[in-house]
């Protein structure tokens, strides 16, 4: 595929998402006029880009929507439900035509045509947009009449240009060199009768005029379009050849200049001879006689052209200037950016992970020589790669905002079957992530999102009855924590029903009957695989996707999700995800001479293993409980844990633990290498990375480890018997 | 200079020009394209969309206008057979001529050449 193509599609692609966006807008807000120009421009846009890749299809269908949009826009025809979920349609239809341009369309290309053809019967409704436009007739030929004619054989073109066409930008000089173009100029007299005296003249107005002899085969259509940037502001009057003598003196009188020079002029030219003309002007004479006054007669026209140039349009001015300084200023922003291949973006990144590392290596190699200089020098080098490193993932961050703006569509067509009434509220749209991870949270969201219509929020009447708005609020919200970005999916509908879930899980048997669960494990079961598949059982069965496909897909980003609930109040569902994939700030620790890595965000701080007071897996920090794991027990590392450990405590979501480790390294970053299949079942590790020795470290899934350390204690706190037998 | 907000026109016809042996500069918004012409562009024809987010073409033109080097540049806007109503409007503002999108290269070349000097 070519660069234009591609370009195009790209652009087609973003301009279809704005329509799509302005057309639900409209509906909420119908007199918009911003909304209005902003859908016309899109479709506009559209249509002109497909014409110049000559996408007709794209093109010949996205002319019939911006004709229509073009009355809506006049207020010829007002919003109504059915056109913005015809257009609405249209839009969809036109993916379908891009994407088969693209040759990615899932349909045949007679479903294709098929639906072009009842979206056009059903666009036919909405006035003469929709009509196809019969082709313009032909310009009717000009009749020969037998008598009287000239025996002239050119085209007799008069033109007296306007007094601003130098203003404009057009040289008059110009017109003779293009109608050469056309044919053969047999003679050009330059008028300046109008010129006035120079005092008075000034040089940017143009107060010339042409008689022009043109020998051409060309139909007067061409030739008049040879003027039509002009056609306005000139008078300009074209006589085909032989054309009759009263047509040649008609002229002669609608023209400013004397009537005697222009009758020597013609007959100069040719266009004439001296008979023909005095006949002609004598007849007309008598014709015209007691009717108006010849002065006034001439006059007329320059009157109106002179009024018709000065026209000034001030509301025109003043529309376009009252043009939201807000949108202005947004769109002015835009204009900022740049656009880049997607991967040349990843192949970057890639570059910077390498020089990480390379730089990491050279670090090491100053410290091993204690070289002071060579330290500070690559300290200095070190310092400027990882603000190489921010800015360029910083290159590959999008707002997140665009992928919560595609489901005001998916809400308003599942409320439309589902008879329900919710309202989306987003908020956070201006959080920035990495585009890798924003490409692959959409169909989890998308389902989040669905669950939540289909099952979180009730009918009008059900909620209207347990005192709640019949409208159900869906919010979507995002937001940076600590190295994280969190997105919230939260309705306001009946809840969990903690029973229910818990009563199924016993019957799949995947837990215990008489076990104790808090609220929050009982509610985690909903992502447990036997439970999805889901008879309307939960509260949240979905439909496709089961809630743990959304969360292995989030664990594959490195994410994690919680849910939490309140029976009649709402389900809240939070995605903690990394800010990255690429690169990370980690810490270095080592147990029996491995070296593991900590990612740096998760943190909070070191401190010396205190003395153990017993033998469990907890400690006593300041006070608090703070549940551990050991590297070396976790791990099974072999040999014996030295005296003197150190704890590293972690947290993430709103948990801590400690990891007990051998000895700390320091700080590094770390480029993630993700583990090979095989390790996929390893828990508490994440991925891999490279050090500046060559050698390969471990990076600690925090999450996991934080979760196995609760989990133990909890373990050994319910069954305190088993642990003492 | 060529101003237009889609990227897709932006480019065609660039590739036209460009082949027709002409310097094309392109610029994406009517700011961008002021800010070009501040930084010292003096093209020998503005080729300009008129329905652009932010400030308009017939705005644009307009400004272009004002300015004393600028002001007998000639300058082409594009439009669509369904503009008609625009195109008294941009001569008012102050433009030499039209493109009708989408334009054929001949059709492109051909109009440049009646406006340029």
């Amino acid at each position: 595929m070519d660069e234009l193509k591609q370009v195009f599609l790209q652009e087609s692609g973003e301009q279809l998402d704005a329509l799509e966006t302005l057309l639900l807008e409209l509906e909420a807000r119908p007199d918009d006029e911003t909304t209005l120009n902003g859908i016309f421009r899109a479709a506009h846009t559209i249509k002109g880009a497909a014409g110049m890749v000559e996408a007709v299809a794209v093109e010949s269908f996205a002319h019939v929507v911006e004709n229509v949009l073009d009355r809506l826009r006049n207020h010829e025809i007002a919003v109504t439900t059915e056109l913005a979920a015809l257009m609405l349609a249209c839009t969809d239809h036109l993916r379908v035509l891009v994407a088969n341009e693209a040759g990615t369309a899932q349909m045949g290309a007679a479903e294709i045509e098929a639906q072009t053809a009842s979206l056009l019967a059903r666009l036919r409704a909405f006035g003469p947009g929709g009509q196809v436009q019969a082709p313009k007739a032909a310009e009717p030929g000009v009749q020969r009449i037998p008598s009287p004619q000239t025996g002239h054989s050119c085209w007799h073109i008069s033109v007296r240009f306007g007094p601003d066409v130098l203003r404009q930008g057009m040289d008059p000089e110009n017109f003779l060199r293009f109608l050469e173009t056309v044919g053969n100029i047999r003679h050009v007299e330059t008028l300046a009768d109008k010129m006035p005296p120079a005092a008075e003249m000034d040089p940017e107005l143009c107060y010339l005029g042409f008689e022009i002899a043109l020998e051409s085969a060309a139909d007067k259509q061409t030739i008049e379009d040879v003027f039509a940037f002009v056609r306005d502001e000139c008078s300009l009057s074209i006589l085909p050849p032989n054309a009759k003598v009263d047509d040649y003196v008609e002229l002669i009188e609608s023209l400013p200049e004397d009537t005697l020079r222009l009758g020597e002029i013609l007959v100069r030219i040719g266009a004439l001879t001296a008979d023909e003309l005095s006949e002609g002007l004598r007849a007309q004479a008598a014709s015209a006689e007691g009717e108006v006054p010849a002065d006034e007669h001439r006059e007329k026209p320059i009157g109106e052209i002179l009024v018709a140039q000065q026209v000034v349009q001030p509301e025109v001015v003043a529309a376009a200037v009252a043009k939201q300084t807000q949108v202005s200023e947004k769109k002015a922003q835009d204009a900022k950016l740049i656009r880049v291949p997607a991967d040349k973006l990843d192949h970057l990144i890639n570059l910077v992970g390498e020089l990480v590392i390379a730089g990491a290596a050279t670090s090491l190699l100053a410290h091993k020589r204690s070289d002071g200089e060579l330290i500070e020098s690559s300290s200095l080098l070190t310092r400027l790669v990882e603000e190489i490193r921010d800015a360029s993932l910083q290159l590959r961050t999008v707002q997140i905002g665009e992928t919560f703006n595609r489901f005001h569509r998916l809400v308003r067509d599942a409320c439309k079957d589902l008879g329900k009434d919710v309202e989306l509220v987003i908020s956070g749209g201006e959080t920035e992530l990495d585009k890798s991870i924003v490409e692959k949270i959409g169909d989890p969201l998308m389902h989040l999102v669905r669950n939540s219509l289909d099952h979180g929020i009730e009918a009008p009447a059900v909620r209207a009855a347990a005192g709640k708005s019949p409208r159900g609020t869906l919010l979507l919200n995002a937001y940076h924590d600590a190295g994280n970005i969190v997105i919230e999916v939260a309705d306001d509908g009946a809840g969990l029903n903690r029973d229910k879930i818990l009563a199924k899980a016993i019957e799949r048997g995947l837990v215990e009957p008489d076990i104790h669960l808090s609220d929050r494990e009982i509610y985690d079961l909903i992502f447990a695989p036997g439970l999805s598949t889901a008879d309307q059982v939960t509260n949240l069965s979905g439909r496709g996707v089961g809630m743990d496909v959304v969360r292995r897909n989030l664990q594959a980003l490195r994410g994690t999700i919680n849910v939490s609930s309140q029976s009649g109040q709402g389900t809240r569902l939070t995605l903690r995800l990394p800010l990255t994939l690429a690169i990370i700030d980690g810490f270095l620790v080592v147990s029996a001479n491995r070296s593991y890595v900590i990612p740096l965000d998760a943190v909070v701080e070191c401190v010396e293993r205190p003395e153990m007071e017993h033998d469990r897996n907890y400690f006593n920090l300041r006070g608090q409980v703070l549940p551990s794991v050991c590297l070396r027990e976790g791990f099974g590392l072999p040999g014996e844990r030295p005296a003197r450990e150190s704890v590293v405590v972690v947290q993430y979501a709103g948990q801590r633990a400690g990891i007990v480790v051998d000895r700390l390294a320091g700080e590094l970053q770390a480029v993630i290498k993700p583990l090979g299949a095989i390790f996929r079942h390893l828990q508490g590790i994440g991925g891999s990375t490279i050090l500046g020795s060559g050698e390969v470290a471990l990076i600690l899934d925090i999450p996991a480890l934080i979760k196995i350390s609760g989990q133990a204690e909890q373990r050994m706190l319910v069954r305190p018997e088993q642990r003492s037998a | 200079m060529l101003v237009d907000d889609s990227a897709t026109v932006l480019l065609s016809i660039s590739g036209i020009l460009t082949k027709a042996g002409f310097q094309v500069v392109t610029a994406n918004s009517a700011e961008d394209g002021q800010k070009k012409l501040a930084a010292g562009t003096k093209p020998d024809l503005l080729i300009t969309d008129l329905n652009m987010p932010g400030m308009n073409g017939i705005e644009f033109i307009k400004v272009v206008r004002q300015k004393p080097e600028l002001r007998f540049m000639p300058i082409l806007f594009l439009t669509t057979e369904s503009q008609q109503s625009k195109r008294a409007e941009a001569k008012a503002a102050g433009a030499s001529g039209w493109i009708v999108k989408p334009a054929t290269a001949d059709t492109l070349l051909n109009t440049i050449k009646l406006v340029l000097r």
